[in-house]
């Protein structure tokens, strides 16, 4: 390519470092000794002993990962058969359907809070797990809608008519045939779906019961109540796990290759 | 339509059934409850009474919530043109890269994704607090001679806003730019054109839905973010959010907390509308 | 992003969960005790010695204003929750509504451990809902070395030298009342006009307000964010503990006054249980350990010879005004002037 300066690289090279240098402070800061940020102790573990020793903490973890587990399977199975559904079929309210589907990703989460609030009081649902999980699985079946809705598209409708021709049924050609083709759509629709269940706050506060408390109110307590330390180690975890699984999942692709 | 196509019909709709229950009971519903809501009142102390009164709305028009509605609209513009500033160079540079460079910039975008968003706020705190990180290497360098107060401030929201919700513009941008036939800005440059004028022409019409959808992904979600002006901000900015998280708590009026989102929502939805008009597409582009 | 990697990697840790979720759910039967309260208030020895000996596993829930206590318990109709410790004022209100049921005082034996003096307040005057948790007196806290004047009371906190220095806690029926206060009015004053007065004069305050938060205000002090503070009992101990350097100002216009309190909700799931942590933290030893850790006055007459002297509450502190519930067109005005005061400050 003609014209190519570093320039652009520099610049990418800028902001990523801006995007992670608050996380690795985190990372830093989860060694130190002191309580106090802008003061440095010394080095020191003990932050980490301290979070596996909180039980509430863990409790929250084990909860965070029960319900961003749930919604996602549930929203999985509703969006990615929806999707196919709606992408073979024409009917009169579909575009309504997909509108409305839509909507808790394209308002605010504000919104989205306070109305399930209200109307899980209206209809006399009492809040935990359950409201959580139907809470989160609204705002999860949009990322799965549209990733498989868009790889719906590129595939080739013929194939699986061919299947039926052959005499397949309509439900072995959708699990033979179908779902294999969509199933990386599926995945990464999963993926993000359960990332941002996991990160939820805004929602999770106002739906939330007495006796279920998420890792993000517990963090955002946390951080209202002064910070511990702890929730810095609990970070670095948390990146330690992602770059963890990211560095397995490669792995595991290159051997396919 | 031939016959036996309808008879396969028939059956597929059991693949949306589920869809169809879960969205009209568990979207529909509450939406229509929120603006049946709206129209109710208060209860004295506690709760909601079944008489039908615009009083929510006009309430609105007090000058106070006028003003929150302004300064939320604010916030939402100026984080919307910094994330853009930032953001659309970075997608369209990074769709220049090497396919391997891409793929490893994918990975460190959305390794933050599965940290918490509030711990990674929390860093700001750290940068940004009296004597720390940013006032300690700007003393060190004798720039400043004290503490600047920087923390609870109006542009550590703005900082924590646009630090929060980049990663979508990026995304948008990046998927839009990487679908850009590169050899039409070549063909733009050997018939003359500048690289201004290739930019503004080609180059930015074509990644217009891009960015478009990256704006839409910050402004919509920036309005109801009131936990960063909380953490960030000391508690001190009134975004239409904290007002309508405070009147269904602290306020206990649900009714006018309700009102409060159908207007919000009204406004948002009317950006999203005027997205589709524009691009003339259905869906948001870049978080697929 | 198709991208097979990312897919993988969703895998794996729909895996991990998965595995994680079932190896955690084993159920157990065990008596519980939902506590509903603010962040912080006992201190983890105090829960665990209860546990150990009564083998009921405490789950706590944290609220962050009273008044968002009050429109949670509403919402679950006074059930859900077994134990709430709240302010005095809010108290009556859930009196009022009918959350609050009676306390069995047979199976509290402890019950007469109890301060009289903190006793039959304007929101229990019989003395049949609540238990006393502890007594506090907000008040203002300013580091001298960055202060350049003496602080006296209220009023001293509109001094132009204080631009964006102070730090307040975010009752706005507290802030409010001391605007009120400095106006020589009272806390409580139920007509309108007076309290947008005081909207007005509140406003004034708003370029000195660095911070406004309600939990760990004094951190703010503590690392220097602000030179003033105004702060909770709780918070003035742990300053003071943390920097004795640190001022404590009694303000002249007069003190405010508040008694937090427990109650057991009309429909708590757990009733027993929670007469029992009652009776448990009512015990002058466990009362004294707990006191120590929140750092509010005592309001156990038999732990007082086993807290420190600044947890005994000065004879005269008591008449400080109380928080009291007002009209409804009255707390309108006061949510309002807040809103508005906040809104002044950036």
């Amino acid at each position: 390519m003609k014209n190519r300066t570093k320039l652009p690289n520099i610049y990418l090279g800028i902001i990523m470092t801006l995007m992670y240098l608050p996380i690795v402070l985190i990372v830093i800061y989860s060694f130190n000794e002191s309580k106090l940020t802008s003061v440095w102790g010394g080095f020191s573990l003990k932050w980490y002993e301290q979070l596996f020793k909180d039980r509430e903490m863990m409790e929250a973890i084990k909860n965070s990962i029960i319900l961003a587990f749930s919604s996602c399977i549930l929203s999985a199975i509703i969006g990615t058969i929806g999707a196919v559904g709606l992408a073979r079929m024409n009917f009169k309210t579909k575009g309504m359907i997909e509108y409305l589907s839509n909507i808790p990703i394209m308002i605010p989460e504000i919104i989205l809070g306070m109305v399930f609030l209200a109307f899980f009081s209206f209809i006399n649902l009492p809040k935990g797990m359950l409201t959580l999980i139907i809470a989160h699985t609204t705002f999860c079946i949009p990322y799965i809608l549209m990733m498989v809705k868009a790889r719906l598209v590129g595939i080739d409708k013929s194939l699986a008519e061919a299947a039926k021709d052959l005499g397949a049924s309509e439900i072995r050609a959708f699990f033979d045939i179908t779902l294999p083709l969509i199933m990386p759509a599926v995945l990464s629709g999963s993926l993000l779906a359960f990332a941002m269940s996991l990160d939820d706050v805004v929602i999770s506060i106002f739906v939330t019961g007495p006796k279920v408390t998420t890792l993000p109110i517990k963090i955002y307590t946390q951080m209202k109540f002064g910070v511990t330390p702890e929730i810095n180690a609990l970070c670095a975890i948390m990146l330690v796990v992602t770059i963890g699984l990211i560095l397995v999942s490669t792995r595991i692709g290159r051997k396919k290759i | 339509m031939e016959n036996f196509k309808k008879r396969k019909k028939s059956k597929l709709w059991l693949t949306i059934a589920p869809l169809y229950i879960f969205t009209l009971i568990f979207v529909g519903g509450p939406l229509i409850y929120m603006v049946a809501l709206s129209f109710m009142s208060r209860a004295e102390v506690w709760g909601i009474v079944a008489d039908v009164t615009v009083e929510n709305y006009t309430k609105i028009l007090e000058p106070i919530y006028i003003e929150t509605f302004v300064q939320s609209f604010k916030l939402a513009f100026s984080t919307t043109i910094l994330i853009t500033l930032i953001g659309y160079p970075f997608g369209y540079f990074m769709a220049k890269l090497s396919p391997q460079w891409k793929k490893r910039m994918m990975i460190l975008i959305m390794i933050p994704f599965w940290t918490s968003a509030l711990i990674r706020l929390y860093g700001w705190i750290i940068i940004l607090q009296s004597n720390g990180v940013l006032d300690k290497l700007l003393m060190g360098l004798h720039i400043t001679d004290g503490p600047l107060k920087l923390l609870y401030t109006y542009t550590a929201v703005l900082i924590g806003m646009v630090y929060s919700l980049l990663p979508f513009m990026i995304l948008s941008v990046y998927s839009s730019a990487e679908k850009l036939d590169w050899s039409l800005i070549e063909a733009a440059r050997d018939l003359g054109a500048t690289r201004w004028k290739t930019f503004l022409t080609v180059t930015l019409k074509l990644t217009l839905p891009g960015l478009l959808s990256g704006v839409i992904l910050t402004f919509v979600p920036s309005m109801g973010l009131f936990f960063i002006a909380d953490i960030l901000g000391g508690n001190k900015i009134v975004l239409v959010g904290s007002l309508i998280q405070d009147q269904m708590t602290k306020g206990r009026n649900w009714p006018f907390a309700a009102a409060l989102s159908v207007v919000l929502m009204i406004m948002t939805s009317l950006m999203i509308y005027l997205y589709r008009k524009i691009t003339h597409t259905k869906d948001l582009e870049g978080i697929l | 992003m198709r991208i097979k990697k990312l897919a993988v990697l969703a895998m794996s840790a729909l895996l991990v969960g998965g595995l994680l979720a079932g190896c955690s759910s084993n159920k157990e039967e065990k008596k519980e005790l939902v506590l509903f309260t603010w962040e912080g208030m006992f201190p983890q020895e105090v829960l665990d010695g209860f546990e150990e000996k009564t083998g009921i596993k405490i789950t706590f829930s944290n609220f962050d204003t009273d008044e968002t206590m009050l429109q949670k318990l509403a919402d679950a109709k006074g059930g859900d929750y077994d134990l709430v410790i709240a302010d005095d004022y809010i108290i009556e209100t859930a009196i009022e509504q009918g959350l609050v049921s009676k306390l069995d005082k047979e199976k509290i034996e402890n019950f007469n451990n109890i301060n009289p003096v903190f006793q039959s307040q304007f929101y229990d005057e019989n003395d049949e809902y609540t238990v006393p948790y502890g007594a506090g007196i907000p008040l203002i806290v300013y580091n001298p070395e960055s202060v350049n004047f003496e602080i006296k009371g209220y009023a001293d906190l509109w001094n132009e030298s204080l631009k964006d220095s102070i730090a307040i806690t975010a009752n706005y029926r507290v802030i409010n009342g001391i605007t009120l206060k400095s106006m020589g009015e009272s806390m409580n004053v139920d007509d309108v006009d007076t309290i947008y007065k005081a909207g007005e004069k509140l406003k004034e305050l708003a370029p000195n307000i660095r911070l406004i938060n309600d939990d760990n205000t004094q951190n703010a002090l503590l690392n220097g964010e602000a030179s003033v503070a105004f702060l909770y009992t709780s918070q003035v101990t742990t300053a003071l503990a943390e920097n004795p350097d640190l001022k404590v100002v009694y303000p002249e216009e007069g003190l405010g006054f508040g008694i937090m309190a427990a109650f057991i909700p009309s429909q708590a799931p757990n009733s027993d249980e929670a007469h029992e942590f009652l009776n448990y933290i009512l015990d002058p030893e466990v009362y004294a350990q707990c006191i120590e850790y929140i750092g509010y006055y005592s309001t156990n007459k038999a732990a007082d010879d086993l807290v420190s002297d600044n947890l005994v509450l000065p004879d005269d502190a008591a008449e400080g005004e109380i928080i009291q519930n007002i009209s409804a067109e009255a707390e309108e005005a006061h949510n309002k002037i807040w809103i508005e005061f906040k809104s002044e400050c950036e």
